[in-house]
């Protein structure tokens, strides 16, 4: 599965007046496409931390004391502001846990959530339309490169007709999918308006008669409705002439005439939306080609061949072939600058291990070392590698920080044996001392100059695998994937985005996400809507920009059940249809357990346990985990709860063993001593409890989740 | 407890209805909803938000004025509402304008003013039973006090010093007699524990708060029943000096909960007192309430809209539905066999920590308008089995029935 988002030992703390809150301890998580990931836990135990420094909104008194958050090549810790706006609310959009505090109170609903998407088609239509046409033309520069200046002319060619095809074969897809759209709408609007006319519901008739009027006008595409034009359109004169007999209620039958005029669009819409899909692609390069020809004599099926055919022909194998060569080309100096920075990369790996330099050389050396990397990027490469990519970044940063540490650790000695001295000298006085001495916070300069090496050694041993792949590589397969990209950036240059669409996509997604009339209530403020409402409202903006990732930051612990039900189906939909992957984050495990398909439990800045949702529900290991399950009584409960005595940590002064076990009942001595280590249970699952260390007693977990594990695997077995 | 006294009826809900005005309209929070809560149970009240659940909370103690129906409260009306005997006078008074323009009858022209007049009657009696309950509760306790002192000054009549002491306390209990309210033996647990307390006010102040308005005067006495209900609800004396903001989520819900307890209630009703909380502190806060019923032998209404929880808690449960009550039985019951569409669909949005049951979940939706064909047959709240009622009409009913095999 492809990785969409890498946390890589995070940590981070917060000044406070009274020292530094660790909040979070060294996490490591991997998202992939398209999953979701729940992380669960008490309040206070670093959730929300984590989410917000994926979404660049720390609070200004925090510290990234170290990791990374790989997201599509790029570390987010370390990049600008600027370029995490495009990211923010874009790509990663968070839905907040307190709605009301999430919504402008003095801006309406509609212009909220429609901001988003209109400002990010601006913005997207610009960049894609540079990265389709950069890229295009690093390709033409390399396949001339590769096929010698002779074929020049031909490349240019080749490479003009393939931008104009394309972007004609997006604009007859977009035409064929809104007519679509329309069509399948007006289909499910009508059975509901049957349906309610059946019910004797007070709706007026006339009015929706009209609109679904309206409606049918817009369904009209060269392509879609070619065979059925003249017929809508007769339909469409039926329809009106029925609006004008049609009473506005619904008290009395409707006349006749309504009806068939209904069955009739129908049958009608039904025809029309079941035909075969034609290949735009294909048919955009035939169209260019031959734009005096008749394409809606042929059928669907035929034409598609014809046009394939004719593409493959005429174009597409020329095409391919070019671009493998290019692709090759490309990729061959790439290497052979990949084996030439090895050597300096080995070189600074000795510069940077043997210590003792100073700042002016180091920052030198790091510069040169990384200018030379960034050449040799191969820039065709359409997959990008995050530990190359994050090279630079993750370089100067652990050197800055390396220096930073040198200048601060002897004045932070300094301050800590100051404030010592003081406090001594009061209380040989015999005066009474409230305050404590912060204690001191050093950074370890061995520790910090091997995060550089490290740095420096990941991204040999990722060149040393580039080189030894370099032999077996395919090229067909990269010039296919590199054609599927300009398809991509093609579409997203012709999607425009008018007020007038934002504003139909908002209602759309309003009416998704379950509110009611949202005609009425796109003009409304916050207040005027209910809580409930309000995080549904939330949850549309959030996904306004169609993001890659959606972080959920407990979105239904406000709401009741059934409302809370349908955010989750939703979310999960969502996830579904759009290949979204999702970091939900919780405090009721029976939330996730539909969700999730993985599940992090977290407590004071740790994972305790990780696993598959059958792994943490069927097999939980660590006693933080029974805790939180035997915490909520489910519907078979009857004994007494299992509540968690005491409150987490106070992370200012993390407790040196387990961090939980003071309020656990399982406890060993060990664990006030010593941090336990990941023990594995099983390939996707493990827990860090020492009770699973092979010399530990045998524990079993509470009683109440045991009944609940044996009920939940008989009804399971029933129902297989 | 024996039977007799498990079936007292401690609080009757009759007809309440609670409107509040939208501008020209009127929106009904809480419509004609109906029901008894048992002495030593505890009721719950589950529904969607909005659904009225804790307006019906908040007109039981009189935060509003009810619109319409009774509330009775260990036999005594203590909330009652006008407008369904405005509306019967304004429908007599139609008739008896339609009877004198076309010259009726007039044996029905005499039964229709008596009608009017039995209906101010009504009018009067609620009025006065709404505003003077508590007055007239405090009068019967001053009775009592005047009834227990009077015998015992009779017997001390020859020790003036016994007289004296006797004449004393004759005084500070009639004065707590009078300040006394009815009222106050419902107490209630706020949603919110951060937004229900008052940050100026020390602990010790919060929890004492209504023994003071009550009319206790005695300083020592006040603590010591203080640190006595702080250790009943798991904190220590020592935390009676402090502020709100120096306890966690869990600790002041737990001061909530002393806060209310220490007026020695018979009716408690706890509108969503774990929805704001933390995982780990719900369980405590579920714990303590479920310890403290046993102890105090506490009636409990319990407002939730986690279904889980309201099951593990109540005996008894009400769904609510856009103002109305859709269905009411025991908790068993009604989750053994839900009967109204709507409890079917919020029963299946429960979620279950178990992934693969999760998985085959369907979620049962529930539209009002095309579940129900209410045109022509009006739906009541109706007895389907013994002790399980669904709001329903007659087809349905059958239906009902039908479904369960009788």
């Amino acid at each position: 599965m492809e990785k969409v988002l890498e946390v890589k030992n995070l940590k981070i703390s917060f000044r406070t007046s009274s020292g530094t809150l660790k909040a979070v301890r060294d996490i490591s998580f991997e998202l992939e496409r398209g999953k979701t990931l729940a992380i669960v836990g008490e309040s206070g135990s670093g959730k929300s931390v984590t989410s917000k420094a994926i979404m660049g909104i720390l609070a200004g008194n925090s510290i990234v004391e170290g990791g990374e958050i790989l997201y599509d090549g790029r570390d987010l810790l370390k990049i600008s502001e600027e370029e995490m706006c495009k990211i923010r609310g874009d790509r990663i959009s968070m839905i907040f846990q307190d709605p009301l505090s999430s919504l402008n109170p003095i801006v309406k609903i509609g212009n909220q959530i429609t901001e988003a998407m209109l400002l990010k088609n601006k913005g997207n239509r610009k960049k894609a339309k540079k990265e389709f046409s950069d890229t295009l033309a690093l390709l033409k520069d390399n396949s001339t490169a590769a096929l010698g200046e002779g074929e020049s002319e031909k490349v240019a060619a080749a490479v003009d007709t393939f931008d104009k095809f394309n972007t004609e074969a997006i604009q007859m897809e977009n035409s064929y999918n809104t007519a679509l759209a329309a069509a399948d709408g007006l289909l499910v609007d009508m059975d509901e308006f049957l349906f309610l006319v059946e019910k004797k519901q007070k709706i007026d008739p006339k009015a929706r008669l009209k609109e679904f009027a309206g409606v049918l006008k817009t369904v009209k595409d060269p392509f879609l409705t070619r065979d059925a034009d003249s017929e809508l359109e007769s339909i469409g004169a039926e329809l009106q002439q029925a609006v004008t007999v049609c009473p506005k209620n619904t008290e009395n039958a409707l006349p006749e005439a309504v009806y068939t005029a209904l069955n009739k669009l129908k049958a009608c819409l039904e025809n029309v939306t079941k035909q075969i899909r034609p290949d735009f692609f294909c048919i955009g390069y035939y169209k260019l080609q031959n734009p005096e020809e008749d394409l809606s004599s042929k059928a669907v099926e035929e034409l598609n061949a014809a046009a394939q055919k004719y593409l493959n022909d005429h174009f597409m194998n020329d095409f391919l072939t070019m671009a493998d060569k290019g692709l090759e080309h490309s990729y061959r100096v790439s290497i052979d600058k990949k084996k030439a920075v090895m050597a300096d990369l080995k070189d600074a790996y000795a510069f940077f291990g043997k210590g003792g330099y100073d700042k002016k050389t180091a920052f030198e050396k790091c510069k040169d070392i990384t200018d030379k990397v960034e050449d040799s990027i191969d820039p065709l490469e359409i997959v990008k590698d995050s530990t190359v990519y994050t090279f630079k970044s993750s370089l100067e940063g652990a050197v800055q920080k390396y220096f930073q540490a040198v200048v601060r650790n002897p004045k932070e000695e300094a301050r800590y044996a100051k404030q010592t001295r003081k406090r001594e000298a009061l209380i040989a006085k015999g005066k009474r001392v409230d305050w404590k001495v912060v204690p001191k916070t050093v950074y370890d300069l061995n520790e910090l100059q091997a995060e550089i090496t490290k740095v420096i050694e990941r991204l040999m041993v990722r060149y040393e695998k580039y080189i030894a792949e370099a032999a077996e590589t395919d090229f067909r397969v990269r010039s296919n994937a590199l054609v599927d990209y300009f398809k991509e950036k093609a579409s997203q240059v012709v999607y425009i985005v008018t007020k007038k669409m934002a504003k139909e996509k908002a209602i759309e997604l309003m009416d998704e996400v379950g509110i009611p009339d949202p005609h009425l209530r796109y003009y409304q403020y916050p207040f005027e809507f209910s809580g409930g409402m309000r995080q549904r409202i939330v949850i549309a903006i959030a996904l306004a920009a169609d993001p890659d990732i959606l972080i959920c930051d407990e979105p239904t612990t406000a709401l009741d059940v059934t409302i809370q039900a349908q955010i989750l189906e939703l979310i999960n939909r969502l996830k579904d249809e759009r290949n979204l992957s999702v970091i939900f984050i919780t405090h009721d495990l029976g939330v996730v357990a539909n969700m999730a398909d993985e599940i992090a439990v977290m407590y004071a800045g740790k994972v305790v346990e990780y696993g598959t949702a059958e792994d943490i529900f069927y097999d939980p290991r660590h006693p933080y985990t029974w805790a939180l399950l035997s915490s909520m009584p489910d519907l078979e409960t009857t004994e007494k709860l299992d509540a968690i005595p005491g409150t987490p940590p106070n992370m200012i002064y993390p407790p040196e063993g387990d961090a939980f076990a003071d309020r656990n009942k399982y406890a060993l001595k060990i664990d006030f001593e010593r941090q336990p280590p990941q023990f594995t249970v099983s390939e996707t699952h493990w827990a860090a409890t020492w009770l699973l260390h092979p010399d530990a007693p045998k524990v079993d977990p509470p009683k109440i989740i045991t009944d609940r594990i044996a009920r939940m695997n008989k009804a399971g077995g029933d129902n297989a | 407890m024996s039977m007799n006294e498990k079936d007292e009826v401690l609080l009757r809900v009759e007809n309440l209805c609670q409107y509040f005005k939208m501008g020209s309209r009127e929106n009904k929070a809480v419509d004609n909803v109906s029901f008894d809560i048992k002495k030593g149970e505890v009721f719950g009240l589950v529904g969607e938000s909005g659904c009225g659940k804790t307006t019906t909370g908040r007109s039981i103690i009189k935060i509003y004025d009810i619109t319409s129906g009774n509330i009775y409260f260990k036999g005594q009306r203590i909330c009652a509402g006008t407008r369904s005997y405005q509306n019967a006078i304004k429908a007599a008074r139609k008739e008896l304008a339609d009877l004198q323009k076309n010259g009726g009858d007039p044996a029905r022209k005499a039964e229709l003013e008596k009608e009017i007049e039995r209906n101010r009657e009504e009018i009067r009696k609620a009025r006065f039973d709404h505003q003077y309950s508590d007055r007239e509760y405090a009068k019967t306790l001053v009775a009592a006090v005047h009834e227990e002192y009077k015998a015992k000054l009779e017997a001390a009549k020859n020790s003036p010093r016994e007289t004296a002491e006797l004449q004393k306390k004759y005084k500070e209990e009639l004065r707590v007699a009078k300040k006394t309210r009815l009222i106050t033996k419902i107490q209630m647990i706020f949603q919110d524990p951060i937004a229900s307390l008052n940050p100026r006010m020390t602990v010790r102040e919060i929890i004492s708060e209504g023994m003071v308005i009550n009319g206790i005067r005695d300083q020592k006495y006040i603590d010591e029943k203080v640190y006595e209900i702080l250790e009943l609800v798991g904190l220590v004396r020592e935390h009676a000096g402090r502020y709100p903001h120096e306890f966690s989520g869990g600790q002041r819900q737990r001061i909530g909960i002393a806060r209310s307890v220490i007026m020695r209630p018979d009716l408690l009703i706890a509108d969503e007192p774990i929805s704001a909380l933390d995982v780990s502190i719900q369980a405590q806060v579920i714990n303590l309430m479920n310890d403290l019923r046993d102890r105090l032998g506490l009636t409990i209404l319990f407002i939730a809209h986690d279904l889980s929880v309201v099951k593990y808690f109540s005996d008894r449960i009400g769904v609510m539905y856009f103002g109305k009550m859709v269905e009411l039985a025991t908790s068993d019951e009604l989750f053994a066999h839900p009967m109204h569409p709507y409890t079917k669909s919020l029963l299946s949005a429960i979620p279950l920590p178990d992934p693969r049951s999760e998985k085959n979940r369907t979620r049962i939706t529930y539209n009002a308008l095309a579940a129900h064909d209410y045109s022509t047959d009006q739906p009541s709240m109706r007895e389907i089995t013994p002790g399980h009622f669904v709001y329903c009409n007659d087809a349905e009913e059958q239906q009902y029935k039908k479904e369960l095999g009788l």
